[in-house]
């Protein structure tokens, strides 16, 4: 650290401005008891640029990708930010590459998840459900999720953020705004998030034992949409079933007959195979099976025992001489 | 030159060996370099070719051999048997391999050498041990031929009295050693020095038996002193050994008046036996010709007595040879008792010769002589024996003597125990057996001396060698014969383990130290006694006090010890110029006790029954005021002892043995004695046995869930009924190092089979949940007293369990319930094979399988499986609270599973060899400490085998009938582990891998770097620290036992083990103390009942909990870049280390996945690599200023301040 300190110096003096195509907007900190002194003016350092994704996506001709995210930035947090510090341009909605608690991840089916990799991932909630069939449960609505128990949510440490802005025009003003404070090097304070520390942790001591009640009716909301859902799934299963694969083969899939289950089939050839075994001719029947048996065997000493030299070797190479210790 | 000629013969006789050995060393190293078949040969072989080579040599020595050692005198003895027994023994084993082909290849010596492992670490370790009879003895042989000569031209001297001979020789600076008691001055005899008849090299050097382990190399010649100086009577009162004092002092004044060297001469005792001081030459250190100091070793010169000086049968161990003074003409009339230690000291100068044909003729006889004396060397000096009086005397000679003997047949004994065909392996198993198994203290052994009788005194062992007249054990005390039986059969049983290698343990590991081998050590300094060292009976009355305090101790201590021993300060040589120094008082005798932990705590101890007059009387008289007559439930009255363990904080054990050495011994002896036993216990709570158990401060805990389970049994309205309800939990195993209080107890419950349930992971949690909800509804209605409260948790994953339900009972334990539906593994196994399903779907749906199995099979079959080890071994719940503790002060205690701890301690008491089972918290931590800091755990896994404890609660049957785990079970792991490490070689998933007998998988509790690797390294290098720590503090022990004062610094704290250094982190998060708990400060156990509410209020608020969730925030934010340390149980601090792996500086990226610091790179060349798009010329490095920032905006209050290094 004590070699750190000088070169670091040097590159606030020489703090670099872009790199590839992103701008480096550097915030202030908030003064902080407890911190150690050599930390007190330490920058936190956004990477800004225009978004420009692979695939389009709704609104991304109006968005901005932000690199490197505090991990106590909020919507609120980024919207305050623009509005305020920023040029006042005004900020649609902010999606973050990730959440702590993190989004519930469904399992998918296949195509299902490939074609939906077009759509921009968000919160479950306020999709569409006939959209996609999860492979399994239900993609819960207000109704049927499961309380919440965490008051607010965190980004992991280096994530991103697409900010939305209402129109194009309010995204070229920001960034236009971003890259003004950097070149006058102008003072942008982050604030921080709410709601952390001893409130945040007090809350989901709280908020982690929901009411008996309310969790009720959760559960229940949740096993009725699942009932729905899960006829929808069995006409898809169905589906499988009576369509070829491309080698003509129908996929067994479960659900097909009401009794027969594929694990009782998959017993059932287990225990064949075991009557089979048991009633063939015996291995010490011929001589020659007797002969190689005994190959065999002195086959498998011997590797055994190559095998062996080899680790007492790289015992040896590895802990050096055998010696009894003193 | 020709005078001496015929003397040098033996001398010839070795270097004769030499060129066999030479032709050995040849061979072996031919062979190590060819195939493996010939390396498998080598037992066979080798005696044949050296055998062979060894008759040719002799022939063309005597022709080519132009140095002082000549071989004229082929009628010699000793080279006359070996040249008729050389051939006859090629033959043989010529015979063998004809017989059986298959021996000859490596992969059969499984049978003979135990595995192909230990015969090739065997092999290796021979062969570092051994000297190389090179270059480096060759200066040492030569000092010795110059001792030789010069002994050889010594002039005789005239007979002188005893005060003559003493002025005569002070005048030339040497004291005679005389043996105390001295002689009386007015003694008839006179002393006289005349050429000896033979000298000899003897003892293991010659033999080829020597080790070279310890630096210096100690190499025996043997002055046989002439007939002629010694009369028929001489045997009786010490008149030999006083002759032989002075023939001794005579040899040393020679060899110091001689100019042509320069060795340094000393006194020293042989064996330290006072009766037969030997000289002691070591060389000069000037370099000049004479100089052999580069050999590393030191020449003694031992006396021998010509055979058939005495009648042997005088010096039988039941004969007198030492009268009483007083005895007048009335003498012959009393019974005199018999001086057994005397007359084999006479004995064993008479014999040391015949000795020596002895095993030279073993070792002709038996190709694996050699290596199975190297073994019992090598083994003997790793548990500390040797045959110095106060090591035990019990050392290689005895050993090679004892095999030697055992390979002979003894008639009307059946067929001997040692076989000639057996390989040096087999030989020393079956040694260690024959020692194991016949209480030579009880049941003497007479070799081929069926009618000898034996005096029965002091319980001395007995191996009496007839043809030579000797009892090989005559010098081993009681103590020391109990101990090497003991380690002799724990040593059997590690071989008898066909499951496990067991070389380190047999041969590698030193054993004797006192804190891994005993469990408690009372000092008492020798000034204690007030004893006058300078009076004649000193050596005597110590003997004889050893011996009282030890059969006091023993009585006193019943069954609550399995092992007393003692261990008295070793005497050292001295100069040739002064008399023997007298003991310094010092000096401290050391008794080492291992204990019984069933009973060493016991507090009542039975005696006889009232009626029984004789036996109590005895016993009232043993104890004192202590004793008194008790009447007992059963209605029994009985004489008893009872102990107390209220109001005062001296075990059991510790009171007794001062009480008992106060009252039979001596205040004074009592109140210099210093006890110790269990020192690290204190440091957790209730980590001392108590009663009969480990485990009594969990019986509130267990207790609770019994009732619990019971009234859940017990709900009606249930939709389902219940299976069972498992205990999956640290607190619920005894494993937790704070006794439980009010931190929730995870535990399972399982309903029986139902179709009702959904088909669908998402559905049956929620199913759950509906169940819970039930019971929080049934069971306070059911039971007054109870709180229940549905959690939930897994938010994000839906199909892993979701919830679980917190029950408080009356008795203020919280226990935390979950769920247990065995649909979900197969649904989850499904999932994974399922081919319809992406890729994330189907990593989530393993990692879920990993978990369920961990949380509903795992951990609750490891906990059943840690209940039952717990109150079997008493030692083991504390051993593992004490070691969990200790990960814990090292912050450690985050990225260990505590259930791989647990495993850990449990190798120790299932593996327990070298040692027996840990009797005490101390011994198991300790040992699991060193096992610790010798895994080399990138290249050896951790197996445990559980089966291994079903079957060895009798000890005897264990050894004879199956045992659990096989041998292929841990191939397999073997080569599980090795796949492993094949996969992942960076050690990036799986770095300790961690099997059972139950979990073959390995890495169970150690998936996902848990620990990473600098973790792990981190965990090696503590240990190893502390090992050393251990046994500094054990070498002081030692040190100031001889006398050297330490002051303070010689009180060893165990609380220094456990003081974590911060300076080895970026950083320190010190949490605010108004959130750190206060509940380490409050050790006592608490039972009282108090009011539920308080108790669910006492874990949540309490600061630990808001940490524990801060800390698990941080974890998830920061991922891998940031490694995060801290005391789970107390919480007060948090330290951090950015991983350098993932953090380290780097061109700039957009994603780097942690809060980057964007600087100018002055590394040019990389950037233009790297090209213009990603960012030239920029490189990052981890904000470290920042993300200090942001974790005192996430802490808030919590942190009171964030300490950086440096």
């Amino acid at each position: 650290m004590a070699s750190e300190k000088p070169s670091k110096a040097k590159k606030q003096k020489t703090a670099p401005t872009t790199v590839a195509e992103f701008t480096i907007l550097p915030l202030t900190l908030p003064a902080l008891p407890g911190l150690p002194d050599a930390y007190a003016d330490a920058k936190h350092y956004l990477y800004v640029k225009q978004h420009e994704p692979k695939h389009s996506t709704p609104g991304h001709d109006r968005s901005l990708f932000i690199a490197n995210v505090p991990i106590d930035a909020s919507e609120t947090g980024i919207r305050a930010l623009f509005a305020e510090q920023l040029g006042g341009s005004r900020v649609e909605r902010v999606e973050f590459d990730s959440a702590i608690p993190a989004l519930t991840a469904h399992k998918r089916f296949q195509d299902a998840s490939d074609a939906k990799a077009e759509g921009k991932e968000k919160r479950g909630k306020k999709r569409k459900r006939d959209a996609d069939v999860v492979a399994e449960g239900v993609v819960e609505d207000e109704e049927s999720a499961l309380p919440r128990i965490w008051s607010s949510e965190l980004r992991k440490g280096g994530s991103g953020a697409v900010v939305v802005f209402v129109d194009r025009k309010s995204m070229r003003g920001a960034l236009k705004e971003v890259q003004r404070a950097v070149k006058e090097g102008r003072e942008i304070v982050w604030k921080g998030g709410e709601g952390l520390g001893v409130e945040r942790y007090k809350s989901h001591l709280t908020l982690r034992y929901p009411p008996p009640a309310v969790l009720q009716t959760s559960v229940n909301a949740y096993l009725t949409q699942f009932t729905a859902l899960e006829n929808k799934r069995n006409k898809i299963r169905k589906h499988a079933r009576s369509e070829p694969d491309e080698e003509g083969f129908i996929t067994v899939v479960r659900g097909g007959g009401r009794n027969v289950r594929l694990e009782d089939a998959e017993k059932k050839k287990a225990e064949l195979e075991e009557r089979r075994k048991k009633n063939g001719i015996k291995d010490d029947f011929y001589r020659f099976q007797n002969r190689e048996r005994r190959k065999e065997e002195e086959l498998r000493l011997r590797k055994g025992f190559e095998r062996d030299r080899k680790r007492v070797l790289e015992m040896r190479e590895r802990r050096g001489r055998v010696v009894p210790e003193s | 030159m020709a005078p001496l000629a015929v003397k040098r013969r033996k001398l010839s006789h070795d270097d004769e060996s030499d060129n066999s050995e030479g032709s050995f060393a040849e061979q072996h190293t031919n062979e190590s370099g060819s195939s493996d078949e010939s390396l498998a040969e080598n037992g066979a072989a080798d005696g044949e070719g050296s055998m062979d080579q060894a008759a040719e040599h002799s022939d063309a020595d005597s022709s080519s051999d132009d140095g002082p050692v000549a071989t004229e005198d082929k009628e010699s003895n000793l080279s006359a048997n070996k040249r008729t027994a050389a051939p006859k023994v090629a033959d043989e084993a010529k015979l063998q391999k004809r017989r059986d082909p298959q021996l000859q290849d490596g992969v059969y010596t499984a049978e003979t050498f135990k595995s192909n492992v230990f015969k090739l670490q065997v092999d290796e370790l021979l062969e570092q041990v051994k000297p190389k009879y090179g270059k480096k003895e060759a200066p040492a042989e030569n000092a010795m031929r110059t001792l030789k000569s010069l002994i050889e031209r010594l002039p005789s001297r005239a007979p002188l009295s005893v005060n003559e001979a003493e002025e005569s020789l002070k005048a030339i600076g040497v004291a005679i050693p005389f043996p105390s008691p001295r002689p009386p001055k007015d003694a008839k005899y006179k002393l006289q020095y005349e050429r000896p008849s033979s000298i000899n090299a003897t003892g293991s050097y010659p033999l080829r038996t020597a080790t070279r382990t310890d630096g210096e190399l100690a190499i025996d010649l043997v002055v046989t002193m002439p007939k002629a100086i010694f009369q028929e009577k001489d045997y009786l009162n010490h008149r030999y050994f006083y002759k032989r004092a002075y023939y001794l002092a005579c040899l040393a004044a020679g060899i110091k008046n001689s100019k042509e060297h320069d060795f340094r001469l000393s006194f020293d005792c042989l064996n330290g036996n006072q009766l037969q001081p030997i000289i002691v030459v070591r060389p000069s250190g000037d370099g000049r010709p004479a100089d052999f100091s580069p050999s590393k070793c030191r020449i003694h010169i031992l006396l021998a007595l010509p055979e058939g000086t005495f009648s042997e049968i005088k010096l039988l161990p039941k004969a007198n040879c030492v009268r009483p003074k007083e005895s007048g003409g009335d003498g012959a009339s009393k019974f005199l008792p018999p001086t057994p230690f005397y007359n084999s000291s006479v004995q064993s100068d008479a014999t040391i010769t015949a000795y020596l044909k002895l095993l030279h003729a073993a070792s002709g006889k038996c190709d694996a002589f050699k290596d199975a004396c190297t073994l019992g060397r090598i083994w003997l000096r790793q548990r500390g024996f040797g045959s110095r009086l106060r090591k035990g005397g019990f050392g290689n000679f005895e050993w090679a003597a004892i095999m030697a003997l055992l390979l002979q047949p003894n008639p009307g004994a059946g067929t001997p125990p040692l076989s000639p065909g057996y390989s040096s392996y087999q030989l020393f198993k079956a040694t260690l057996q024959f020692l194991a198994r016949h209480d030579l203290s009880k049941k003497p052994f007479a070799f081929q001396a069926r009618d000898a009788t034996f005096p029965r005194a002091k319980a001395c062992p007995m191996f009496f060698d007839g043809p030579r007249g000797l009892n090989l054990l005559f010098k081993m005390t009681s103590w020391s014969y109990v101990r090497l039986q003991l380690e002799a059969k724990v040593a059997v049983e590690a071989l008898g383990n066909s499951t496990f290698d067991q070389f380190d343990a047999t041969f590698i590991l030193k054993t004797n130290l006192l804190r891994y081998c005993y469990d408690a050590t009372l000092e008492l300094p020798l000034s204690g006694f007030g004893f006058d060292p300078a009076n004649e009976d000193y050596d005597a009355s110590l003997d004889e006090t050893c011996y009282r305090i030890y059969s006091t101790l023993v009585r006193a201590l019943t069954d609550r010890v399995t092992v007393v021993t003692f261990s008295l300060p070793d005497s050292s040589d001295w100069s040739i110029s002064s008399p023997r120094p007298f003991e310094r008082q010092q000096k401290r005798i050391l008794v080492n006790m291992a204990t019984d932990p069933a009973n060493a705590n016991r507090t009542v101890d039975h005696g006889p029954a009232a009626e029984n007059k004789q036996e109590a009387a005895s016993f009232r008289k043993f104890w004192g005021d202590k004793a008194e007559l008790r009447r007992f439930k059963d209605g029994s009255i009985l004489e008893s002892v009872v102990w107390t363990t209220k109001n005062t904080t001296a075990p059991v054990l510790e009171q007794i043995v001062l009480y008992i050495l106060r009252r039979h011994i001596g205040t004074p002896v009592a109140d210099k004695a210093k006890f110790m036993s269990d020192t690290f216990a204190s440091l957790v709570p209730s980590g001392r046995i108590q009663g009969q158990s480990g485990v009594s401060g969990f019986t509130p805990v267990m207790n609770a869930l019994a009732v619990v389970e019971k009234d859940i049994r017990n709900l009606e309205g249930l939709p389902l009924q219940i299976r069972h309800i498992r205990a999956a939990d640290a607190q619920l195993r005894y494993s937790s190092v704070e006794l439980p209080q009010s931190a929730p107890a995870s535990v399972v419950l399982r309903f029986e089979g139902s179709a009702r349930w959904p088909d669908d992971l998402c559905a049956i949690q929620r199913t759950k949940i509906a169940f819970l909800l039930k019971l929080t509804e049934l069971l306070p209605a059911a039971q007054s007293g109870y709180v229940t409260r549905v959690g939930l948790e897994n938010a994000s994953q839906p199909s892993q369990n979701q919830a679980y339900i917190d029950i408080t009972t009356p008795s203020a334990f919280t226990f935390r319930l979950r769920i247990h539906h065995d649909r979900e593994a197969t649904l989850l196994e499904r999932q994974l094979k399922d081919k319809c399903l992406d890729a994330q779907s189907r990593e989530s749906a393993a990692a879920g399988l990993a978990l369920y199995k961990r949380d509903f099979f795992r951990i609750p079959s490891h906990t059943q499986t840690m209940q039952t080890l717990c109150t079997r071994y008493p030692a083991l719940s504390p051993a593992i609270r004490l070691t969990k503790r200790w990960f814990a002060s090292h912050l450690l205690s985050p990225h260990f599973a505590p259930e791989l701890i647990e495993l850990l301690v449990v190798r120790t008491f299932l593996q327990p060899h070298p040692w027996a089972v840990p009797s005490c918290a101390t011994t198991g931590f300790l040992r699991t400490l060193a096992w610790i800091s010798r895994w080399d755990w990138r290249h050896v896994p951790l197996i445990v085998d559980f089966s291994s404890a079903a079957s060895s609660d009798p000890p005897e049957s264990a050894s004879t009938g199956p045992k659990g785990m096989k041998f292929q079970d841990v191939e397999q792991i073997q080569l599980r582990f090795e796949a492993w490490r094949r996969i992942d070689p960076a050690m990036n998933r799986v770095v300790l891998f961690a099997a059972t007998s139950m979990d073959t998988d390995g890495n169970t509790w150690t998936d996902k770097g848990t620990p990473e690797k600098v973790v792990a390294a981190r965990m090696t290098a503590l240990a190893t620290a502390a090992t050393k720590a251990v046994r500094a503090a054990d070498d002081r022990l030692l040190s100031s036992q001889d006398g050297e004062d330490f002051g303070d610094d010689s009180t060893f704290s165990p609380q220094s083990l456990f003081v974590s250094q911060a300076q080895d982190y970026d950083f320190v998060i010190q949490l605010s103390p108004k959130y750190a708990t206060t509940e380490r400060k409050n050790l006592q156990p608490r039972y009282k009942n108090v009011e539920i509410q308080k108790a669910i209020g006492d874990w949540q608020n309490s600061g630990t909990e808001l940490a524990r969730l801060f800390v698990e925030d941080l974890q998830n934010v920061y991922g891998d870049a940031i490694l995060f340390f801290y005391d789970a149980e107390s919480l007060d601090r948090i330290a951090g280390l950015f991983n350098p792996v993932v953090t380290g500086q780097r061109a700039w990226k957009v994603k780097a996945g942690w809060n980057s610091l964007p600087f100018k790179s002055r590394d040019e060349k990389r950037s233009e690599v790297i090209g213009e798009k990603e960012g030239r010329g920029m490189d990052i490095q981890v904000n470290k200023g920042a993300i200090c920032n942001e974790m005192r905006r996430l802490g808030g209050d919590l942190i009171s301040r964030i300490d950086v290094k440096r």
